[in-house]
């Protein structure tokens, strides 16, 4: 790195620090705007005085208009508490659940400077940001791109690849001092509508994220309540797998608290691990009623792009010709599944969580329609131009 | 550079004036309780405003013409010579008062910004002459950046430069 770099770096810093210290127009630096000390602001801007800039009266209008003068405090899912003193302008986020979240929410998308590499590289579902800067990982930061584009906020995971989160905010905290590093994970059903309203707070979204919150849980308690009754012992059994042949999941795993939603008795939920390698015997023996086959990532079948049911109709039929497979209640029953993991791993876990359900309880889910779901996401919440009878590939059957 | 049709830039021109005031929902339009006032005589501008609930409008008055009260409170206004900055909190209507010179003509010009819509624009300029007689020496004190917005003049100058600069760069 050059001397000329870091100068400019320096600067950059410098510049980004002192435009976050406080709510523009608080004059006294008492930490509250009042409505005098924001009309004399104004005043002194429109006649061509002062130094606030039309982006600080902006600022502080949104200060005394949607925070009531007062610095915001935002909680994340890490428990920290951050302060806002002035609306989010540049966003960076390494996460493509918080991405997402953040268009679901209507947040505005010129206002995300930067995209880690995966989210950059998903061309059907993040059209567009291409043109963005690309941050890399969150296990191989481009720092140096984080630090120029002078954000005023980075979005990292919560409870996930936590010494690589930790590691970034430490350096954005020690560099940047007026970066907000926000913590969440937006992909657990116990916490995601909380940091949906969160996020929405922090971003001034309030009203959207009440109607997304809503749909959301529309969806998951409608889930929830479909099997509340149904009996310990009467819970369908399930053998869950990674997109790695005979690798599941225990208790304490994400995918096994939307199993569990959905009503699903996971036989490998004592196991140590979170995601166990099991035997293959022992999946025989536990004889699942349903079994649910996951793509994506390191099995590269399905998702938002392209159109391939015929890549999930194979994976399905592969798993079918395992030896010993035939003797199992879901073989024979013909209730073996394929899911992609964009529609259960993260943000958009609901969806997912609907199919297992409607898979579990046929009947009891007779009238609950996942497709509609998903399509009613897309296009209402994502504002995508997307229609999955012609686009994509998410289940099979 | 490629040339584009001289239309064509004109559209282009005209749609960069019109479309970020239209597209926004907020106007503010002026009218004068008399265009021809008498030597020394005070009159009433009254602004209208919608669709601003935050926001502010400069005015600028003619030389000579002064400003000379409004029923907004006192905290609310700031006067700069010709320029009267008024800080919008929900109004829909400010009115002012203007004391005319012994005579002399000129346009009353302004403009708003709305801070929470992020939007700004021009109030079309108004024409006051005392006693209706044109001076030579017109507007004294018009905020440049609306002479150069407003002025066909000077819009018919910057298309015409656009013109130039493309044809002499389609001839290199």
């Amino acid at each position: 790195m050059n001397r000329h770099f870091l100068l400019a770096v320096a600067l950059l810093l410098i510049a980004a620090t002192a435009s976050a210290a406080g709510i523009p127009g608080d004059a006294d630096g008492n930490g509250v705007l009042d409505q005098p000390e924001y009309t004399a602001a104004v005043l002194t801007y429109l006649v061509g005085e002062g130094d606030l800039t039309r982006t600080d009266i902006q600022d502080a209008t949104w200060v005394l208009a949607r925070w009531d003068g007062r610095p915001l405090e935002v909680t994340d899912s890490s428990g920290q508490t951050l302060t806002l003193s002035r609306p989010l302008r540049r966003v960076v986020t390494f996460t493509g659940e918080s991405l997402e979240t953040l268009r679901s929410l209507g947040f505005d998308m010129e206002k995300v400077v930067a995209v880690d590499k995966y989210s950059h590289a998903k061309s059907a579902f993040f059209p567009g940001f291409q043109e963005k800067a690309n941050v890399g990982s969150i296990w191989s930061p481009d720092m140096e791109r984080v630090l120029t584009l002078r954000p005023d906020a980075v979005f990292l995971y919560a409870t996930i690849s936590t010494a690589a989160c930790d590691e970034i905010q430490q350096k954005l905290e020690a560099s940047s001092p007026g970066t907000r590093v926000f913590r969440f994970d937006c992909f657990k059903p116990a916490t995601y509508p909380g940091e949906i309203r969160a996020i929405a707070a922090a971003t001034g979204c309030e009203d959207r994220g009440d109607e997304f919150v809503g749909f959301y849980e529309s969806v998951m308690d409608g889930i929830r309540a479909g099997t509340a009754d149904v009996p310990e012992d009467g819970k369908t059994r399930v053998y869950f797998e990674y997109w790695t042949d005979y690798k599941t999941f225990a208790s304490g795993s994400g995918y096994n608290e939307k199993l569990e939603i959905a009503g699903g008795y996971n036989p490998f939920a004592g196991e140590s691990a979170e995601y166990p390698e099991v035997d293959p015997e022992a999946v025989i023996v536990s004889n699942p009623e349903v079994v649910v086959k996951l793509t994506g990532q390191k099995l590269a079948a399905g998702g938002y792009a392209g159109h391939d049911i015929a890549a999930l109709e194979a994976t399905r039929s592969a798993i079918l010709k395992r030896p010993g497979w035939t003797r199992l209640a879901a073989v024979a029953d013909d209730r073996v599944h394929v899911v992609h993991s964009d529609i259960l791993g993260g943000a958009q876990h609901f969806i997912g969580t609907a199919y297992l359900a409607k898979w579990f309880y046929p009947e009891r889910f007779a009238g609950l329609d996942p497709n509609a779901i998903h399509q009613r996401y897309l296009t209402e919440f994502q504002g995508l131009d997307f229609n999955l009878a012609s686009e994509g590939a998410f289940v099979y059957p | 550079m490629i040339p584009l049709p001289a239309n064509r830039l004109l559209c282009i021109a005209l749609l960069i004036m019109v479309v970020p005031a239209a597209a926004s929902g907020t106007a503010v339009t002026r009218a004068l309780s008399t265009a021809e006032p008498g030597a020394g005589e005070t009159f009433t501008v009254s602004l209208s405003i919608e669709g601003m609930a935050l926001g502010g409008v400069v005015e600028t008055l003619p030389a000579g013409y002064a400003f000379a009260g409004t029923d907004l409170p006192d905290d609310r206004v700031l006067v700069r010579e010709q320029k009267i900055a008024f800080a919008v909190m929900n109004d829909t209507r400010i009115t002012y008062s203007v004391r005319a010179p012994a005579s002399g003509s000129g346009d009353i010009t302004g403009r708003w910004e709305d801070f929470i819509g992020g939007t700004d624009g021009a109030v079309a300029a108004s024409h006051v002459a005392v006693d209706g007689i044109e001076t030579a020496a017109a507007s004294g004190g018009a905020d440049p950046a609306v002479r150069e917005a407003g002025s066909p003049f000077a819009v018919l100058a910057a298309v015409a430069g656009i013109l130039l600069a493309a044809y002499r760069g389609g001839r290199r």
